[in-house]
Protein backbone atom coordinates (compact mmCIF):
# COMPACT_ATOMS: atom_id res chain seq x y z
CA UNK A 1 0.00 0.00 0.00
CA UNK A 2 2.68 2.63 0.82
CA UNK A 3 3.49 4.74 -2.18
CA UNK A 4 0.39 3.71 -4.09
CA UNK A 5 -1.12 7.16 -4.41
CA UNK A 6 -4.72 7.26 -5.57
CA UNK A 7 -4.98 9.10 -8.89
CA UNK A 8 -7.19 12.14 -9.32
CA UNK A 9 -10.33 12.31 -11.48
CA UNK A 10 -12.58 15.18 -12.54
CA UNK A 11 -15.47 16.30 -10.33
CA UNK A 12 -17.67 16.17 -13.45
CA UNK A 13 -20.64 18.48 -13.98
CA UNK A 14 -23.08 17.06 -11.42
CA UNK A 15 -21.33 17.41 -8.07
CA UNK A 16 -23.97 19.41 -6.17
CA UNK A 17 -25.38 16.45 -4.22
CA UNK A 18 -21.98 15.75 -2.74
CA UNK A 19 -20.24 19.10 -2.55
CA UNK A 20 -22.87 21.74 -1.78
CA UNK A 21 -21.57 23.64 1.26
CA UNK A 22 -24.00 25.53 3.45
CA UNK A 23 -22.68 29.04 4.04
CA UNK A 24 -19.62 28.27 1.91
CA UNK A 25 -19.34 31.83 0.57
CA UNK A 26 -18.67 33.20 4.07
CA UNK A 27 -15.22 32.29 5.40
CA UNK A 28 -15.49 33.78 8.89
CA UNK A 29 -18.22 34.26 11.49
CA UNK A 30 -19.79 37.74 11.52
CA UNK A 31 -18.14 38.63 14.85
CA UNK A 32 -14.61 38.01 13.55
CA UNK A 33 -12.55 41.19 13.90
CA UNK A 34 -10.61 42.61 10.99
CA UNK A 35 -11.36 44.23 7.68
CA UNK A 36 -14.40 42.66 5.96
CA UNK A 37 -13.88 42.23 2.21
CA UNK A 38 -15.71 40.70 -0.72
CA UNK A 39 -14.01 39.03 -3.67
CA UNK A 40 -15.91 38.21 -6.84
CA UNK A 41 -15.12 37.30 -10.40
CA UNK A 42 -15.63 34.99 -13.35
CA UNK A 43 -14.00 31.70 -14.29
CA UNK A 44 -13.38 31.40 -18.05
CA UNK A 45 -12.03 28.74 -20.42
CA UNK A 46 -9.59 28.93 -23.34
CA UNK A 47 -12.23 30.56 -25.57
CA UNK A 48 -12.98 33.17 -22.91
CA UNK A 49 -16.33 31.47 -22.29
CA UNK A 50 -17.64 31.33 -18.73
CA UNK A 51 -17.25 28.06 -16.84
CA UNK A 52 -20.63 27.52 -15.18
CA UNK A 53 -19.69 24.26 -13.47
CA UNK A 54 -16.56 25.10 -11.50
CA UNK A 55 -16.12 24.65 -7.77
CA UNK A 56 -13.71 26.96 -5.95
CA UNK A 57 -12.28 26.34 -2.50
CA UNK A 58 -10.52 29.01 -0.46
CA UNK A 59 -8.18 28.62 2.50
CA UNK A 60 -6.65 31.54 4.38
CA UNK A 61 -5.35 32.80 7.69
CA UNK A 62 -7.45 35.11 9.84
CA UNK A 63 -6.51 38.81 10.17
CA UNK A 64 -3.99 37.91 12.90
CA UNK A 65 -2.26 35.36 10.67
CA UNK A 66 -3.67 32.27 12.39
CA UNK A 67 -5.26 29.31 10.63
CA UNK A 68 -8.70 28.38 11.88
CA UNK A 69 -10.35 25.52 13.71
CA UNK A 70 -13.67 23.74 13.12
CA UNK A 71 -16.79 25.86 13.49
CA UNK A 72 -20.45 24.77 13.43
CA UNK A 73 -20.79 23.18 10.00
CA UNK A 74 -17.48 24.41 8.58
CA UNK A 75 -13.99 25.65 9.47
CA UNK A 76 -12.88 29.25 10.00
CA UNK A 77 -10.98 30.46 6.94
CA UNK A 78 -12.41 27.81 4.62
CA UNK A 79 -14.78 28.67 1.81
CA UNK A 80 -16.37 26.78 -1.04
CA UNK A 81 -18.54 28.18 -3.82
CA UNK A 82 -19.89 26.96 -7.12
CA UNK A 83 -19.86 29.25 -10.15
CA UNK A 84 -23.27 30.27 -11.47
CA UNK A 85 -24.56 30.04 -15.06
CA UNK A 86 -22.42 33.01 -16.06
CA UNK A 87 -19.29 31.56 -14.44
CA UNK A 88 -19.42 34.01 -11.51
CA UNK A 89 -18.56 33.47 -7.89
CA UNK A 90 -18.41 35.70 -4.81
CA UNK A 91 -17.05 35.23 -1.31
CA UNK A 92 -17.19 37.33 1.87
CA UNK A 93 -14.14 37.14 4.06
CA UNK A 94 -11.58 39.10 6.11
CA UNK A 95 -8.42 40.64 4.77
CA UNK A 96 -5.92 37.88 5.61
CA UNK A 97 -3.02 38.36 7.98
CA UNK A 98 0.53 37.68 6.80
CA UNK A 99 1.90 34.15 7.23
CA UNK A 100 5.39 32.74 6.65
CA UNK A 101 6.49 31.12 3.42
CA UNK A 102 8.80 28.15 2.94
CA UNK A 103 11.78 30.36 3.84
CA UNK A 104 9.99 31.32 7.10
CA UNK A 105 9.85 34.97 5.99
CA UNK A 106 6.47 36.69 6.16
CA UNK A 107 4.69 36.74 2.83
CA UNK A 108 2.19 39.25 1.51
CA UNK A 109 -1.41 38.53 2.52
CA UNK A 110 -2.94 35.95 0.19
CA UNK A 111 -5.61 33.28 -0.04
CA UNK A 112 -4.95 29.80 -1.35
CA UNK A 113 -7.45 28.74 -4.02
CA UNK A 114 -8.27 25.24 -5.30
CA UNK A 115 -10.07 25.13 -8.66
CA UNK A 116 -12.13 22.11 -9.67
CA UNK A 117 -14.36 21.68 -12.72
CA UNK A 118 -15.63 19.32 -15.36
CA UNK A 119 -12.71 18.95 -17.76
CA UNK A 120 -10.09 19.32 -15.02
CA UNK A 121 -8.71 15.84 -14.37
CA UNK A 122 -6.76 17.22 -11.43
CA UNK A 123 -7.63 20.26 -9.34
CA UNK A 124 -5.58 23.43 -9.86
CA UNK A 125 -3.84 25.33 -7.08
CA UNK A 126 -3.38 29.08 -7.12
CA UNK A 127 -3.19 32.12 -4.82
CA UNK A 128 -4.99 35.43 -4.80
CA UNK A 129 -3.14 38.57 -3.61
CA UNK A 130 -4.47 42.09 -3.15
CA UNK A 131 -3.87 45.18 -5.26
CA UNK A 132 -2.54 48.06 -3.21
CA UNK A 133 -0.89 45.85 -0.58
CA UNK A 134 2.52 47.34 0.20
CA UNK A 135 4.17 44.04 1.08
CA UNK A 136 3.41 42.53 -2.36
CA UNK A 137 6.72 43.96 -3.59
CA UNK A 138 8.71 41.74 -1.21
CA UNK A 139 6.72 38.53 -1.74
CA UNK A 140 8.96 35.78 -3.11
CA UNK A 141 6.15 33.74 -4.65
CA UNK A 142 4.64 36.71 -6.43
CA UNK A 143 8.11 37.69 -7.66
CA UNK A 144 8.66 34.16 -9.00
CA UNK A 145 5.68 34.67 -11.32
CA UNK A 146 7.25 37.62 -13.14
CA UNK A 147 4.81 39.58 -15.30
CA UNK A 148 2.24 36.79 -14.94
CA UNK A 149 1.99 37.65 -11.24
CA UNK A 150 -0.57 40.21 -12.39
CA UNK A 151 -3.06 37.32 -12.84
CA UNK A 152 -2.96 36.70 -9.09
CA UNK A 153 -3.85 40.26 -8.08
CA UNK A 154 -7.41 40.96 -6.97
CA UNK A 155 -8.22 44.48 -8.17
CA UNK A 156 -9.94 46.95 -5.93
CA UNK A 157 -13.38 47.71 -7.37
CA UNK A 158 -13.61 51.44 -8.12
CA UNK A 159 -15.40 53.51 -5.51
CA UNK A 160 -15.35 50.87 -2.78
CA UNK A 161 -13.07 49.96 0.05
CA UNK A 162 -14.13 46.42 0.60
CA UNK A 163 -14.78 44.89 -2.83
CA UNK A 164 -12.17 43.17 -4.97
CA UNK A 165 -12.47 41.62 -8.42
CA UNK A 166 -10.45 38.55 -9.32
CA UNK A 167 -11.03 36.42 -12.42
CA UNK A 168 -9.65 32.97 -13.11
CA UNK A 169 -8.63 32.18 -16.67
CA UNK A 170 -8.03 28.46 -17.11
CA UNK A 171 -6.29 28.86 -20.46
CA UNK A 172 -5.34 31.54 -22.99
CA UNK A 173 -3.40 34.80 -23.12
CA UNK A 174 -4.39 35.86 -19.59
CA UNK A 175 -4.04 32.36 -18.17
CA UNK A 176 -3.91 32.49 -14.38
CA UNK A 177 -0.72 31.27 -12.76
CA UNK A 178 -1.26 27.80 -11.31
CA UNK A 179 1.20 26.14 -8.98
CA UNK A 180 2.77 22.76 -8.40
CA UNK A 181 3.51 22.37 -4.72
CA UNK B 1 4.56 18.93 7.82
CA UNK B 2 6.21 19.09 4.41
CA UNK B 3 4.55 16.93 1.80
CA UNK B 4 6.55 14.82 -0.65
CA UNK B 5 6.60 16.04 -4.25
CA UNK B 6 3.92 14.63 -6.50
CA UNK B 7 5.25 11.82 -8.71
CA UNK B 8 4.65 12.41 -12.43
CA UNK B 9 3.26 8.98 -13.26
CA UNK B 10 0.15 8.74 -11.08
CA UNK B 11 -2.24 11.47 -12.15
CA UNK B 12 -3.85 12.09 -15.53
CA UNK B 13 -2.34 14.72 -17.79
CA UNK B 14 -4.52 17.83 -17.56
CA UNK B 15 -4.69 17.92 -21.35
CA UNK B 16 -6.10 14.49 -22.23
CA UNK B 17 -7.81 15.19 -25.58
CA UNK B 18 -9.78 11.92 -25.60
CA UNK B 19 -11.75 13.58 -22.79
CA UNK B 20 -12.85 16.53 -24.88
CA UNK B 21 -13.70 18.91 -22.02
CA UNK B 22 -9.99 19.08 -21.18
CA UNK B 23 -9.13 20.77 -24.50
CA UNK B 24 -10.41 24.25 -23.57
CA UNK B 25 -10.05 23.94 -19.81
CA UNK B 26 -6.62 22.48 -19.17
CA UNK B 27 -4.08 25.26 -18.56
CA UNK B 28 -1.65 25.43 -21.47
CA UNK B 29 1.31 26.61 -19.40
CA UNK B 30 3.21 24.38 -17.01
CA UNK B 31 2.55 25.07 -13.33
CA UNK B 32 5.08 27.22 -11.46
CA UNK B 33 6.80 25.74 -8.45
CA UNK B 34 5.37 26.94 -5.14
CA UNK B 35 7.58 26.21 -2.13
CA UNK B 36 5.44 24.87 0.73
CA UNK B 37 4.64 27.68 3.15
CA UNK B 38 2.22 28.06 6.05
CA UNK B 39 -0.86 28.28 3.83
CA UNK B 40 -0.03 25.09 1.96
CA UNK B 41 0.99 22.87 4.86
CA UNK B 42 -2.15 23.71 6.82
CA UNK B 43 -5.72 22.92 5.86
CA UNK B 44 -9.31 23.09 7.04
CA UNK B 45 -10.47 20.67 9.72
CA UNK B 46 -14.07 19.70 10.28
CA UNK B 47 -15.95 18.13 13.17
CA UNK B 48 -19.19 16.13 13.31
CA UNK B 49 -21.26 19.28 12.90
CA UNK B 50 -20.79 19.00 9.12
CA UNK B 51 -22.72 15.71 9.13
CA UNK B 52 -26.48 15.52 8.56
CA UNK B 53 -29.13 12.84 9.17
CA UNK B 54 -28.38 9.63 7.20
CA UNK B 55 -25.13 11.20 5.99
CA UNK B 56 -23.61 7.72 5.63
CA UNK B 57 -26.67 5.91 4.30
CA UNK B 58 -27.86 7.16 0.91
CA UNK B 59 -30.76 4.68 1.01
CA UNK B 60 -32.33 6.43 4.04
CA UNK B 61 -32.39 10.07 3.03
CA UNK B 62 -35.93 10.14 1.61
CA UNK B 63 -39.43 8.87 2.45
CA UNK B 64 -38.95 5.47 0.82
CA UNK B 65 -36.09 3.31 -0.30
CA UNK B 66 -34.37 3.87 -3.63
CA UNK B 67 -34.49 1.21 -6.34
CA UNK B 68 -31.31 -0.63 -7.15
CA UNK B 69 -28.77 -3.05 -5.81
CA UNK B 70 -27.84 -2.14 -2.23
CA UNK B 71 -24.09 -1.77 -1.61
CA UNK B 72 -21.78 -1.09 1.31
CA UNK B 73 -18.54 0.68 0.47
CA UNK B 74 -15.77 0.81 3.03
CA UNK B 75 -12.05 1.39 3.15
CA UNK B 76 -9.28 3.41 4.73
CA UNK B 77 -7.85 6.81 4.02
CA UNK B 78 -4.07 6.60 4.31
CA UNK B 79 -1.12 8.68 3.28
CA UNK B 80 1.60 7.38 1.00
CA UNK B 81 3.68 6.37 4.03
CA UNK B 82 0.91 4.00 5.05
CA UNK B 83 -0.23 6.14 7.99
CA UNK B 84 -3.96 6.37 8.65
CA UNK B 85 -5.72 9.72 8.31
CA UNK B 86 -8.24 9.88 11.15
CA UNK B 87 -11.02 12.50 11.45
CA UNK B 88 -10.84 13.50 7.83
CA UNK B 89 -13.90 14.48 5.83
CA UNK B 90 -14.88 12.26 2.90
CA UNK B 91 -17.68 13.46 0.61
CA UNK B 92 -19.27 11.34 -2.06
CA UNK B 93 -21.86 11.62 -4.78
CA UNK B 94 -23.28 9.41 -7.51
CA UNK B 95 -26.15 8.91 -9.96
CA UNK B 96 -29.08 6.60 -9.26
CA UNK B 97 -29.44 2.97 -10.32
CA UNK B 98 -30.81 4.06 -13.71
CA UNK B 99 -27.82 6.29 -14.44
CA UNK B 100 -29.32 9.68 -13.68
CA UNK B 101 -28.08 12.34 -11.25
CA UNK B 102 -30.44 14.24 -9.00
CA UNK B 103 -29.37 17.45 -10.73
CA UNK B 104 -31.31 20.08 -12.75
CA UNK B 105 -28.95 19.88 -15.69
CA UNK B 106 -28.78 16.12 -16.06
CA UNK B 107 -31.21 15.51 -18.94
CA UNK B 108 -30.38 11.87 -19.60
CA UNK B 109 -33.66 10.15 -20.43
CA UNK B 110 -33.58 7.74 -17.55
CA UNK B 111 -35.97 7.91 -14.61
CA UNK B 112 -35.23 10.03 -11.57
CA UNK B 113 -35.68 8.13 -8.35
CA UNK B 114 -37.73 10.19 -5.89
CA UNK B 115 -36.04 8.28 -3.08
CA UNK B 116 -32.45 8.94 -4.07
CA UNK B 117 -30.52 12.19 -3.82
CA UNK B 118 -27.08 10.66 -4.23
CA UNK B 119 -24.91 12.61 -1.78
CA UNK B 120 -23.18 11.57 1.45
CA UNK B 121 -20.51 12.61 3.94
CA UNK B 122 -18.43 10.58 6.36
CA UNK B 123 -15.61 11.37 8.76
CA UNK B 124 -12.90 8.73 9.10
CA UNK B 125 -12.44 7.01 12.47
CA UNK B 126 -9.21 6.72 14.48
CA UNK B 127 -7.90 4.07 12.05
CA UNK B 128 -8.76 6.16 9.01
CA UNK B 129 -11.74 3.96 8.15
CA UNK B 130 -14.91 5.12 6.43
CA UNK B 131 -18.06 3.21 5.52
CA UNK B 132 -21.33 4.04 3.84
CA UNK B 133 -24.41 2.35 2.40
CA UNK B 134 -25.85 3.21 -0.99
CA UNK B 135 -27.15 1.60 -4.17
CA UNK B 136 -24.99 0.65 -7.12
CA UNK B 137 -24.92 3.57 -9.59
CA UNK B 138 -25.92 2.88 -13.19
CA UNK B 139 -23.96 3.52 -16.37
CA UNK B 140 -25.02 6.54 -18.40
CA UNK B 141 -24.40 7.96 -21.87
CA UNK B 142 -22.55 11.25 -22.35
CA UNK B 143 -21.70 13.40 -25.32
CA UNK B 144 -17.92 13.04 -25.33
CA UNK B 145 -17.87 10.90 -28.50
CA UNK B 146 -20.37 8.71 -30.40
CA UNK B 147 -21.90 6.02 -28.19
CA UNK B 148 -19.92 7.15 -25.15
CA UNK B 149 -20.94 5.61 -21.80
CA UNK B 150 -19.55 6.33 -18.36
CA UNK B 151 -18.91 3.17 -16.37
CA UNK B 152 -20.74 3.08 -13.02
CA UNK B 153 -18.72 5.14 -10.55
CA UNK B 154 -18.91 6.95 -7.22
CA UNK B 155 -17.25 10.35 -6.85
CA UNK B 156 -15.07 10.90 -3.76
CA UNK B 157 -13.71 14.13 -2.27
CA UNK B 158 -11.14 13.84 0.54
CA UNK B 159 -9.41 16.60 2.52
CA UNK B 160 -6.54 15.15 4.57
CA UNK B 161 -4.63 17.38 7.01
CA UNK B 162 -3.07 19.74 4.51
CA UNK B 163 -4.42 21.45 1.42
CA UNK B 164 -1.71 19.56 -0.48
CA UNK B 165 -3.39 16.26 0.40
CA UNK B 166 -6.68 17.32 -1.17
CA UNK B 167 -7.98 14.69 -3.57
CA UNK B 168 -11.08 14.37 -5.71
CA UNK B 169 -11.44 11.11 -7.55
CA UNK B 170 -13.84 8.43 -8.77
CA UNK B 171 -14.26 4.83 -7.63
CA UNK B 172 -15.18 2.19 -10.19
CA UNK B 173 -16.49 -1.39 -9.93
CA UNK B 174 -14.51 -4.56 -10.67
CA UNK B 175 -14.94 -6.43 -13.93
CA UNK B 176 -16.72 -3.60 -15.73
CA UNK B 177 -16.43 -3.89 -19.54
CA UNK B 178 -17.07 -0.14 -19.94
CA UNK B 179 -13.77 0.75 -18.24
CA UNK B 180 -11.83 -0.11 -21.39
CA UNK B 181 -13.73 2.56 -23.34
CA UNK B 182 -13.85 5.37 -20.79
CA UNK B 183 -11.50 8.30 -21.54
CA UNK B 184 -11.74 9.64 -17.98
CA UNK B 185 -10.64 6.34 -16.39
CA UNK B 186 -8.04 5.83 -19.12
CA UNK B 187 -6.59 9.32 -18.62
CA UNK B 188 -4.79 7.79 -15.61
CA UNK B 189 -1.36 6.27 -16.42
CA UNK B 190 -1.90 2.57 -17.00
CA UNK B 191 -0.03 1.26 -13.95
CA UNK B 192 -2.15 3.36 -11.58
CA UNK B 193 -5.60 2.74 -13.12
CA UNK B 194 -6.49 -0.33 -11.07
CA UNK B 195 -6.13 1.80 -7.91
CA UNK B 196 -9.46 3.36 -8.85
CA UNK B 197 -11.25 0.02 -9.06
CA UNK B 198 -12.90 -1.17 -5.87
CA UNK B 199 -12.67 -4.79 -4.76
CA UNK B 200 -15.71 -6.97 -4.15
CA UNK B 201 -15.43 -8.35 -0.60
CA UNK B 202 -17.63 -11.12 0.75
CA UNK B 203 -16.66 -10.14 4.30
CA UNK B 204 -18.03 -6.66 3.82
CA UNK B 205 -21.10 -8.12 2.12
CA UNK B 206 -24.02 -8.26 4.56
CA UNK B 207 -26.04 -11.48 4.24
CA UNK B 208 -29.53 -10.97 2.83
CA UNK B 209 -28.91 -7.21 2.60
CA UNK B 210 -26.11 -5.65 0.54
CA UNK B 211 -23.01 -6.37 -1.53
CA UNK B 212 -19.73 -5.15 -0.06
CA UNK B 213 -16.91 -3.29 -1.80
CA UNK B 214 -13.54 -2.12 -0.51
CA UNK B 215 -11.82 1.03 -1.70
CA UNK B 216 -8.75 2.45 0.03
CA UNK B 217 -7.72 6.01 -0.72
CA UNK B 218 -4.04 6.98 -0.54
CA UNK B 219 -3.15 10.67 -0.27
CA UNK B 220 0.21 12.41 -0.51
CA UNK B 221 2.16 12.25 2.72
CA UNK B 222 4.96 13.94 4.64
CA UNK B 223 8.54 13.34 3.65
CA UNK B 224 11.86 14.33 5.18
CA UNK B 225 12.17 18.05 5.84
CA UNK B 226 14.57 19.42 3.26
CA UNK B 227 17.74 21.03 4.66
CA UNK B 228 17.61 24.80 4.51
Amino acid sequence: MPGRLTPSQTIGPFFHAGLQWQGGATLFAAATPGRAIRISGVVTDGDGQPVPDALLEFWQADPSGNFGAPTEGSCAGFGRVMTDDSGRYEIQTRYPGAVPGADLKKQAPHILVVVLARGLLHHLLTRVYFEGEETNAGDAVLASCGARGETLLAKRSPGTDDAYAWNISLQGPKETVFFEC
Amino acid sequence: MRIRPRPADVNPKLLSPAYTSTVKRAPARPPLVLPQGASEISGPRFDNSVLYPSHDDLTRQCEGEPLGERIIVTGRVLDENGDALPSTLVELWQCNAAGRYHHDKDNHEAPLDPNFKGGGRVITDAQGRYRFTSIKPGAYPWRNHPNAWRPPHIHFSVFGKSVLQRLVTQMYFPGDPLLAYDPIFNSVPEKARERLVSRFDLEVTKPDFALGYRFDIVLRGPGATPAN
